[in-house]
């Protein structure tokens, strides 16, 4: 019994003795996996895994026919650790011995590989002797970093640096915009960054100690996404033309900008939008931040004459005037309050059919005409159907709505003046919107400048509208386009306007500037039309604002023509088989 | 430990009614019943086996893991060679570089009268007209107004000089008397002319030699 009575205590002992051991176990077990595991997994990883940025690639901006616009590409960051910057062994190039080369000559030899001077190198190595990290040049490209690398320096390192680059400059450089350093900076970069933008991704792999990946140890942790291809309605041919045209003639006038809007009538599918003075997007130094933008857009000013043909278009609409409504035009209309309306050339009466009007671009003409529709209401009705006063479908960055004052705040000389565009405002854009409707038979289509943004999975956005809204009837429309082929057919710029074998509608416009101190010398001068008349394709805005050495809108016709002629061989518009169509303009 | 074991008798009472004769020395179904050698032999080979195969299966792993990493890294290395070339594309293929250098070849563009061929039927659409020299768009005023700060390292090309060889022999000449003259500066390369090729100048590319 004393036996037994021995080995219960001893195996009680036992058990007591397994059971402290264990559980000191299990408290350590629970310790290190569950009290303290996410510190010592952050440890226990950091130590083998490596952490790495995948880069998502921005997206593309290309125009109507895929040329790139804007790209994103890989540039390299050149880095050097300060720290254990001294002098090295090289391999000779036989590779047989070994030359040492000094701090000064690698310097050098950077300075030629990458292009950063040898001082700036110098500096930034010297500036903090005990750094681990400095810039030796940021931004290289692939050639310059391959030089580098070949340089075989242990102190130099390099970083990838996604960068952006336009590489046909300022062809469209207003509209597509650029990249800071804290991401896009302007135009359609900014706007359509829903699109084109992409997200960084990150993902950790552990490694050997050579560095090697673990196979099957890569985990992301959050994946890339590559941004969409932005596609334009632009076409980048044809909008290098207009600019290179647009800022020749001027500098030639000393203009102080200028526009050319071009826009496919049947769709509103914008095919230039040039903006003088242009943007680099590589370079944007220098450039003053007022033209940075797209002053087509975001420019609202006094259209003047231009505005007749919409006058036009709305009274033959409403069923007021034909072509050949007569008119005794004197040469000044009193209008009470001394206040009157003036033509811009003196003249005693004349007898003006409605075609005669408009070919001379008569304003109290005009006036009279506008008399025919005396509701103002309505007539305000057709200029904001027309897409004026509110901004255009593109809704560009910075873009402007112009101003039509409600009727309301109309005075004796409002009521006329905003007929013949003045008193009004207006953007280029919106003039091409509405001569684009006049192109199409009255139907006022969304001016478009985004063709569509493609997302790599193969998505597509942005498509834009296609819904039209009707202004004026298609007879209406269609007899103010042939009114206004008498412009040049029978005008007073029909020599400069005339492209051979081609019928051209056009209306010229020579419009007041206004500043504080009221109308003064300063003219903005434009000429719109729409090739070829017969039936409508393009309808085509040139303006210049401000011009020192000519200011009347016969500065633009040379433009226009060139313009016009662009636009047929661009687009491949066949002659015109049928004669303009010819409207008397006197009786 | 178990009151049991008390409780059971030692020998089953079949035992006690038939007494058998009991030998020491095992049977031989039990002898060939007992675990053999053999049997130890293959399940350490096995394991070893195993074991070789799984240490094989990690090397090629890893090995691929090398070759993974070696092509991964040539496959990025060709990507961007191909970025940059296509970027260069774009660039040397932007409209403003184009007109550049057709202008610069002589060519101009002509914007008087538009003028088609219709391919169906071969008429001519329009009144053909000769471009006249002073039609330049680039030329013209002052040049390319259209800027791109990429293009400022892309030289203009010229058209291909006629070869004369008088004047090859002239340049030959004059780079070996400056030669002779002693014009030593140390480290700068001596160009060697040789016969029949053509003289590179180093602001234009170089020209091939169309036979």
């Amino acid at each position: 019994m004393n036996d037994a009575r021995k080995t219960k205590r001893r195996t009680a002992l036992a058990v007591l003795a397994i059971f402290a051991v264990v559980s000191l176990f299990v408290v350590r077990l629970v310790d290190i996996q569950v009290v303290s595991a996410a510190e010592l997994n952050k440890d226990s990883l950091s130590k083998r895994s490596v952490s790495q940025t995948t880069y998502g690639s921005r997206g593309n901006i290309v125009d109507t026919n895929g040329n790139v616009l804007a790209d994103s590409v890989d540039r390299f960051d050149i880095t050097a650790s300060p720290l254990l910057v001294d002098t090295f062994e090289r391999d000779s190039e036989d590779g047989k011995s070994t030359v040492e080369v000094a701090v000064v000559d690698a310097i050098n030899e950077l300075s030629v590989a990458t292009g950063a001077t040898a001082a700036d190198i110098t500096t930034a190595l010297t500036e903090k002797p005990g750094a681990n990290f400095a810039y030796v040049a940021k931004s290289v490209t692939l050639e310059q970093l391959t030089a580098v690398r070949a340089l075989d320096i242990p102190w130099v390192y390099d970083v990838l640096h996604p960068s952006r680059t336009y590489p046909m400059g300022s062809v469209a450089g207003n509209l597509v915009g650029f990249i800071g350093t804290d991401g896009p900076q302007n135009g359609l970069e900014v706007t359509e960054d829903s699109c084109v933008g992409s997200a960084n991704g990150t993902s950790t792999y552990e490694r050997g100690a050579d560095g090697i990946r673990i196979p099957g140890s890569t985990v992301t942790t959050k994946e890339a996404a590559d941004g969409g291809t932005l596609k334009l309605t632009i076409d980048s041919d044809f909008q290098w033309y207009a600019q290179q045209t647009l800022a020749q003639r001027s500098i030639e006038l000393g203009a102080d900008w200028g526009t050319i809007v071009v826009v496919r009538v049947s769709d509103g599918h914008l095919m230039a939008v040039a903006d003088y003075p242009s943007v680099d997007p590589n370079n944007v130094d220098g450039v003053s931040s007022s033209d940075l933008g797209s002053r087509a857009f975001s420019s609202p000013f006094e259209p003047g004459s231009t505005m007749k043909s919409l006058t036009i278009a709305s009274l033959l609409d409403a069923g007021t005037i034909t072509p050949t409504t007569q008119v005794t035009v004197p040469g000044r209309r009193d209008l009470g309050n001394g206040e009157s309306i003036k033509d811009s050339w003196a003249h005693g009466d004349i007898r003006y059919t409605a075609t005669g009007i408009l070919t001379n671009s008569s304003n109290i003409g005009t006036s009279y005409l506008t008399d025919s529709l005396s509701n103002k209401e309505t007539r305000r009705d057709y200029m904001t159907k027309f897409g004026l006063n509110s901004t255009t479908a593109v809704e560009f960055q910075g873009e402007s709505s112009g101003l039509v004052r409600p009727t309301t705040e109309w005075d004796a000389v409002t009521n006329y003046a905003v007929q013949f565009g003045q008193g009004m405002t207006a953007t280029s854009a919106q003039m091409a919107s509405a001569y684009q409707t006049l192109g199409n038979g009255g139907v006022h289509m969304p001016l478009t400048l985004v063709e569509g943004c493609t997302m790599p999975d193969g998505t597509v956005t942005d498509l834009p509208s296609t819904e039209g809204t009707r202004v004026v009837s298609e007879a209406a429309a269609d007899t103010t386009v042939a009114m206004m082929e008498n412009v040049v057919t029978q005008g007073s710029l029909k020599n400069a306007l005339t492209v051979p074998g081609y019928n051209v509608a056009a209306k010229t416009g020579t419009a007041e500037v206004a500043d504080a101190n009221g109308y003064g010398s300063d003219r903005i001068i434009s000429i719109a039309g729409l090739v070829p008349a017969e039936a409508p394709e393009y309808a085509i805005v040139v303006t210049f604002a401000k011009p020192d050495t000519m200011k009347t809108s016969g500065a633009v016709a040379s433009t226009f023509k060139k313009i016009t002629t662009q636009v047929i061989k661009t687009f491949k518009i066949a002659p015109s088989t049928v004669p303009a169509t010819t409207y008397p303009l006197n009786f | 430990m178990s009151n049991l074991a008390f409780a059971t008798p030692l020998r089953s009472p079949a035992e006690e009614q038939h007494p058998r004769h009991v030998e020491i020395v095992s049977s031989r179904e039990q002898r060939r019943a007992r675990p053999r050698v053999v049997y130890a032999v293959v399940v350490v080979i096995g394991l070893f086996v195993l074991f070789m195969a799984q240490l094989l299966l990690s090397i090629v792993v890893s090995d691929g893991a090398y070759r993974i990493a070696a092509l991964q890294t040539s496959q990025r290395d060709l990507g961007r060679e191909e970025q940059a070339l296509s970027e260069q594309l774009d660039l040397l293929s932007s409209p403003q570089n184009l007109a550049t250098q057709a202008e610069s070849l002589g060519m101009v563009l002509s914007n008087t009268s538009p003028v088609f061929l219709r391919l169906a039927d071969g008429a001519i659409l329009g009144t053909a007209t000769a471009a006249d020299a002073g039609e330049s768009v680039i030329t013209g005023a002052s040049g390319s107004l259209v800027p791109n700060s990429l293009l400022a390292g892309v030289p203009l090309v010229t058209a291909t000089p006629e070869v004369d060889p008088a004047i090859a022999a002239d340049a030959a000449a004059a780079a070996a008397a400056a030669a002779a003259a002693g014009t030593d500066a140390a480290g700068a390369p001596t160009a060697t002319p040789t016969a029949g090729s053509v003289a590179s100048n180093p602001t234009t590319l170089p020209s091939p030699v169309t036979r």
